[in-house]
């Protein structure tokens, strides 16, 4: 409870660099709502997950109701409405992948780094108690040709087996 | 055998071919200006109706049609570039997004020249941040270049494009969900009409144009309408008299995942049939076909029976299917295909936008029915219905007699054919999305009945023998409906 509290009342701004680049997007349509996602976009990248705060911030921004922001982030996948790790780890698990065994890369991740899936509901439920991994599936990543894939941050690795998934743990954590 | 045929990709793997110079060598940008030198706008969209273009995005509508559909008195017009892949199975758009972003540049700038448009949309899946990332660049180097912003190559032209990304939603992929996407808001489908084409985004005439699609364009107006006819099949279309032209025209870049020994990205002519292309891409791996998804994971399962179905727009909607993306899904005879079907179920109830109340309810129905089969908790008792197949006159139709059939896979198909029916083509959804849930579910069960009544009967999963699992040619309602069309003698 107390700590909702706190998010609630640390406010959000947009620090310089991306008080630039969100100048530059409203530019780009004729009307400032048009800028919800990019801008939800700007803004979790700097706050780590999309807060009360964050939302509010963002309606000021774009000129709309906060009401319509939550609309909005709780019908995207890619917007997290609660703290993630540092590395978000997503595991397409759709059929060109499940046909390359990806669910023997889920279960070696799940085991390595002893966690649970999260659910878009309950990111904690797969986030490392260290608050270093979270661990979640998706859909198809347009990667079928090169399955399993997964995606860690921003990156995409290619073919994976258990083995390639420990060197690359290995890397993150080293 | 059959040989590639790169013309879009002909230059992917070329050392920096991401850069406006090493491009430019390889004649980028001069199709755009041979367009803005030897062309008026209309003879551009001429040429792209001449030419038989297809949207490569999924609908596989005529792309000059959709052009003449756009009110040319109405400005601003919008060009939306459908950069969204999320199909599964589908993955030739991030190639050229990644690797040569400026045939894309080009493209769009030939489409904004035909059109009169001044501003472009592309509309990036937000899991695309290395593409968004090469294609931001490109962009940056052809404003540098003057090929993009005010008074594009000293014509008088301003043409800007910007880049939108997505954040992980399937149906942003639909066109009009895009557009809403595109406005700030919940990306859910609008109803049509009112068609993008009259009224789209911020309520103007908006074009939303498949990545493949635009790409097609310099080709199209560099080596002359001619040249690109000659690519792929022209059926006639027998219902006319004489039979009207339906052309399939140019290559398509198929996408091929699952149990072959290459997967990958294959740029062919159009109208090659399913089983070349598995020798393509390096053969089966396995020892024999069970089935093959043509068209990315919304598109109806084809048995072994179908594997000479040609991979083209006419021949696999005749044959009840779709080439729909082009992403084709090998399954070998391991596979399960009640679980093959409970994996893509469950994607289809995870991205039903929620609007509509068959689609928000019928495709969790849909999912957990075939759970239940899975489980080896599927209901043993029947219900007896009549039976369809080839009657007395030699066509699909009820013949008379009645069948037993297990009431969960009778209750999967009546919730399936209640989101969109199968049989009439009719859906109960704001958009097709319902069809896409609604064909692989009819389609697997009734072309694969005997493993979903095996599992029911043993209470568990059990892969039969490709032959048993399958059923008999005669009793396929696809195999007995299909029509295989007819090339047009070139005069
Ligand atoms: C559920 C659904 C998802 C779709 N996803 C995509 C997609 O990811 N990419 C795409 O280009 N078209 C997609 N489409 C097709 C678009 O609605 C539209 O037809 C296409 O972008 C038009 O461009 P084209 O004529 O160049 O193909 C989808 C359609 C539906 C119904
Ligand atoms: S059919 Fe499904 S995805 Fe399409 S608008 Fe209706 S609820 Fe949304
Ligand atoms: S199914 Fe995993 S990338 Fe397409």
């Amino acid at each position: 409870m107390s700590d909702e509290l706190i998010q609630i009342e640390t406010p959000f701004a947009f620090n310089e660099e991306n008080q630039r680049e969100f100048d530059e997007l409203i530019e780009r349509y004729p009307i400032k709502e048009a800028a919800m996602l990019p801008t939800l976009h700007l803004a979790q990248r700097q706050a780590g997950y999309i807060t009360p705060a964050v939302m509010k911030y963002v309606a000021e921004q774009l000129d709309v109701t906060v009401m319509k922001v939550k609309d909005v982030v709780t019908f995207y996948p890619m917007f997290f409405e609660e703290p993630v790790g540092e590395y978000v780890i997503r595991v397409c698990h759709t059929l060109p992948c499940a046909l390359r065994d990806c669910k023997v890369v889920l279960e070696h991740l799940k085991a390595k780094l002893d966690t649970d899936i999260a659910s878009e509901t309950n990111l904690a439920k797969g986030t490392t108690a260290d608050g270093k991994f979270t661990l979640m599936k998706v859909e198809c990543l347009a990667s079928c040709d090169v399955a399993p894939v997964i995606m860690i941050n921003d990156d995409l690795y290619k073919n994976l087996t258990p083995e390639k998934v420990d060197e690359i743990l290995e890397t993150l954590t080293g | 055998m059959v040989e590639e045929k790169r013309i879009l990709y002909e230059h992917l793997d070329v050392p920096d071919i991401n850069t406006f110079d090493v491009f430019r060598q390889y004649d980028g940008y001069k199709r755009f200006e041979k367009a803005i030198a030897e062309y008026q706008p209309d003879d551009i969209a001429k040429m792209v109706m001449d030419s038989g273009l297809k949207g490569r995005g999924g609908a596989g509508f005529s792309t000059g049609l959709k052009w003449s559909f756009v009110p040319r008195d109405i400005k601003p017009c919008y060009l939306c570039c459908n950069a969204d892949e999320s199909e599964p199975g589908t993955f030739s758009n991030r190639y050229v997004l990644e690797k040569n972003p400026h045939l894309l540049i080009e493209g769009i700038l030939i489409c904004c020249y035909a059109m009169g448009i001044e501003t472009t949309y592309v509309y990036i899946r937000g899991e695309f941040t290395l593409g968004k990332k090469m294609l931001d660049a490109a962009i940056k180097e052809a404003y540098e270049k003057g090929y993009l912003g005010k008074d594009v190559c000293g014509t008088g032209l301003n043409i800007d494009i910007y880049t939108h990304p997505g954040a992980g939603a399937y149906i942003c992929g639909e066109e009009t969900g895009l557009i809403e996407s595109l406005e700030g808001k919940r990306g859910q489908p609008r109803n049509k009409p009112p068609f993008p084409a009259v009224e789209g985004v911020f309520s103007k005439p908006t074009v939303v144009q498949n990545v493949e699609t635009l790409c097609n364009l310099p080709f199209i107006v560099g080596n002359g309408v001619e040249w690109y006819t000659q690519m792929g099949p022209t059926y006639g279309d027998t219902r006319f008299d004489p039979p009207k032209p339906d052309p399939n025209t140019g290559t398509k870049l198929y996408c091929i995942s699952g149990d072959v020994n290459e997967p990958g990205v294959y740029e062919l002519e159009l109208g090659l049939t399913c089983s070349e292309l598995i020798e393509v891409a390096g053969g089966l791996r396995g020892e024999e076909v069970k089935a093959v998804i043509p068209g990315g994971s919304s598109a109806p399962i084809l048995t072994h029976y179908e594997l000479d179905t040609r991979l083209d727009f006419t021949s696999l909607t005749l044959a009840k299917s779709m080439l729909g993306s082009g992403g084709i899904i090998v399954m070998n005879e391991t596979r399960n295909i009640v679980d093959c079907l409970l994996n893509i179920m469950k994607f289809y109830a995870h991205e039903s936008c929620g609007q509509c109340t068959p689609c928000r309810w019928g495709t969790p129905w849909v999912r957990d029915i075939v759970q239940r089969i899975a489980d080896g908790g599927g209901r043993p008792d029947t219900i007896t219905r009549p039976k369809f197949g080839v009657t007395e006159s030699g066509r699909w139709g009820d013949t008379g007699e009645t069948e037993e059939i297990y009431e969960d896979l009778d209750l999967l198909e009546s919730v399936a054919n209640n989101i969109a029916n199968v049989d009439t083509m009719t859906w109960n959804t704001i958009c097709v999305f319902g069809i896409a849930v609604s064909w692989p579910a009819v389609s697997y069960m009734r072309k694969f009945r005997p493993e979903f009544e095996a599992a029911i009967r043993e209470g568990k999963l059990v892969t039969l023998p490709v032959a048993e699992a399958t059923v008999p040619p005669e009793e396929n309602y696809a195999y007995q409906q299909r029509f295989i069309p007819k090339e047009l003698e070139s005069e």
